[in-house]
């Protein structure tokens, strides 16, 4: 119980860092006549028109990253296993970088060429896996997402190396992750949508469990296996695709938060998705508060800010479990 | 003056003085911008230049005749066209630059060309890399193509009109408090122009202020709300295409400007590197300036 009201409060606390603190140096009253509606437009367009939806944009892309990578570890078996892990950061990457320097039109252009990357990725990661008929092979479909992804990683370098464009160091810029592209539009279409695999992934955390000790015994002990692995495996693609879609390819929290989250509180799903949805969403919001105001008005890409608060809180959060 | 006759300038002096000065070595070891010593035993004649701005200047000070291979994006003075290319200006293809049987390559300073420069000067093919970033990177590189390429009286009377020109322009720019400008070099994530750029120049000598003319850097990566919090009177865009994608998307469309749609925009190649066609295109952001003030 105890262990809700914390990561409960620490989200809450993770909101309101996001909406108090960024590069525009608003003393407090400031953000919170803003938040009112009151006081200078200025203010009232950063506070309720940038900080709020991306605040709100980055804890639920961090949450939604910690659930699709604590689903993917479970499925695969392989604690190495990530949200871009099964060729969906090369998808992205190279239907971001084509529509850049291919020069396609239109205000969503970037975005809706990620998310297409990153569909037809899964498609051919899925068609490979299915080597036997009906049987995803998990061990198969670990193989062809990296094959997949070095392909298109290549033919993303190919696309680089022979166009000149400067736009395309900008392309990989928007690639390293970012909430720069935060709206409330972007904020609602993200929920809307991802509400649905998050909410295909919970119920699935009985199964899950049963997954983890092997799918022999899965199958002996009354989970439907075969359904079980292609759901998540469509379920936690769709919703990375949709992650990248809005914020780029941002490393670390998917791989790491259900690992912490594990060592902190246990393996039961039922418990683990919603605590690993929480502290991604924590880390990820105050990755941002960083990356937004460390070296104002510059600006860091976000996945680097991940890396640099995660991994030292991993190291320690290993070596007391080591204890 | 306007470009023509700054070009029949050009060509006058590089006629008159060609016969004498090409038969001139430099005097005295020529230094580039990179610190490196340029070794040439005789004047060029066959000149491959690795970067659009600097195949401009070769051609502004009378050496246009002997620039024997150009980039991909050389497209100024028209007469480039009928120059081979060798490809790109950047960590270029050294068999291309060999296949032009070139007595000097000029390149772009930059960390990426340092490879190419070292094969080339391994064969006994001198080098030479200039800056061109800012005004006064291209009077120093004008003066050092003008000198090597005994094309000196015509540099030097290029450079002492150039200076003049924005002598005049500084004198002449609107008084009062200036607007300051936007200017966006990528939308996401949002890349803004900073104080050491050339376009950032161009609009301080127009008379508008830069909103980020307290970075010293040509570009910075921000975030929105930097943009936001700056509220430029307007945002100038120097692009052939006009108005951007991206003043449609709704975190753009919290910038004041972006909202009230204040854009100045001003189209041609001479906005994206220094040249001396600088003062007229200072001249053309002026009116577009004056032209907003009336609206």
């Amino acid at each position: 119980m105890t262990r809700w009201v914390g990561l409960l409060a620490a989200a809450a606390a993770a909101l309101l860092l996001g909406v108090v603190v960024g590069p525009a140096d608003l003393p407090l009253d400031a953000v919170w006549d803003g938040l009112l509606g009151r006081g200078d437009q200025a203010t009232q367009a950063i506070v309720r028109d940038l900080r709020m939806p991306r605040a709100l944009l980055a804890f639920f892309v961090g949450g939604s990253l910690a659930v699709t990578g604590a689903a993917l570890q479970a499925l695969v078996r392989n604690p190495l296993a990530d949200p871009y892990l099964l060729g969906l950061s090369g998808g992205a990457g190279l239907g971001a970088v084509a529509a850049i320097v291919f020069q396609v039109g239109g205000v969503w252009a970037v975005p809706l060429a990620a998310l297409g990357g990153a569909l037809l990725a899964i498609a051919l990661v899925y068609r490979l896996a299915l080597v036997a008929g009906a049987v995803l092979d998990t061990r198969v479909l670990l193989l062809s997402g990296v094959v997949v992804g070095a392909f298109a990683a290549s033919l993303m370098g190919a696309i680089i190396a022979i166009s000149p464009a400067p736009e395309v160091r900008n392309a990989l810029l928007w690639l390293l992750g970012g909430f720069d592209a935060a709206s409330w539009r972007a904020f609602g279409v993200f929920t809307a949508y991802a509400a649905v695999p998050l909410l295909v992934i919970y119920r699935q955390n009985r199964p899950l469990d049963l997954l983890a000790l092997g799918e022999e015994p899965a199958s002996f002990l009354g989970a439907d296996v075969e359904r079980l692995k292609r759901v998540l495996y469509v379920a936690a693609s769709l919703l990375t695709a949709a992650a990248v879609s809005v914020s780029g390819i941002i490393g670390f929290v998917g791989l790491v938060i259900p690992h912490a989250v594990r060592l902190l509180w246990g393996h039961l799903h039922r418990s683990l998705l919603p605590a690993a949805f929480l502290l991604g969403g924590v880390l990820l919001l105050v990755a941002d508060a960083i990356a937004r105001t460390a070296f104002a008005p510059l600006s860091l890409p976000v996945g680097v800010v991940t890396a640099l608060i995660g991994v030292p809180v991993f190291v320690l959060l290993v070596r007391r479990w080591a204890k | 003056m306007s470009l023509r006759n700054l070009t029949a300038l050009a060509v006058m002096a590089a006629v008159s003085l060609a016969c004498e000065d090409r038969e001139r070595h430099a005097d005295g070891p020529v230094i580039d911008d990179t610190g490196h010593p340029v070794s040439l035993v005789r004047s060029p004649t066959r000149i491959v230049s690795l970067a659009p701005g600097h195949t401009e200047l070769l051609f502004a000070v009378g050496a246009g005749d002997r620039v024997v291979g150009r980039t991909r994006w050389c497209d100024h003075p028209p007469a480039v066209a009928t120059i081979p290319s060798v490809g790109d200006g950047l960590n270029p293809n050294v068999e291309s630059i060999l296949a032009r049987d070139p007595d000097l390559v000029v390149f772009y300073a930059s960390a990426s060309n340092e490879a190419a420069i070292a094969r080339l000067e391994q064969l006994g093919i001198p080098t030479i890399s200039l800056l061109t970033d800012d005004l006064d990177d291209l009077m120093r590189a004008a003066d050092l193509l003008g000198t090597i390429t005994g094309q000196k009286a015509t540099s030097d009377s290029l450079i002492d009109w150039l200076s003049r020109e924005i002598a005049s322009l500084r004198a002449s720019r609107p008084g009062g408090s200036l607007p300051t400008a936007l200017m966006v070099a990528w939308d996401n994530p949002p890349i803004v122009i900073g104080n050491a750029s050339f376009l950032s120049q161009i609009a301080e000598l127009a008379g508008a202020h830069n909103a980020f003319a307290d970075v010293d850097r040509p570009s910075l990566t921000v975030s929105m709300e930097t943009i936001v919090e700056r509220d430029a009177d307007l945002i100038l865009i120097a692009s052939d295409s006009g108005i951007p994608a991206w003043a449609e998307r709704p975190e753009w469309r919290v910038v004041p400007a972006v909202r009230d749609r204040r854009f100045v925009v001003v189209h041609g190649t001479e906005f994206s590197r220094p040249s001396f066609r600088a003062p007229a295109a200072i001249r053309r952001v002026r009116a577009a300036l004056q032209e907003w003030h009336r609206r």
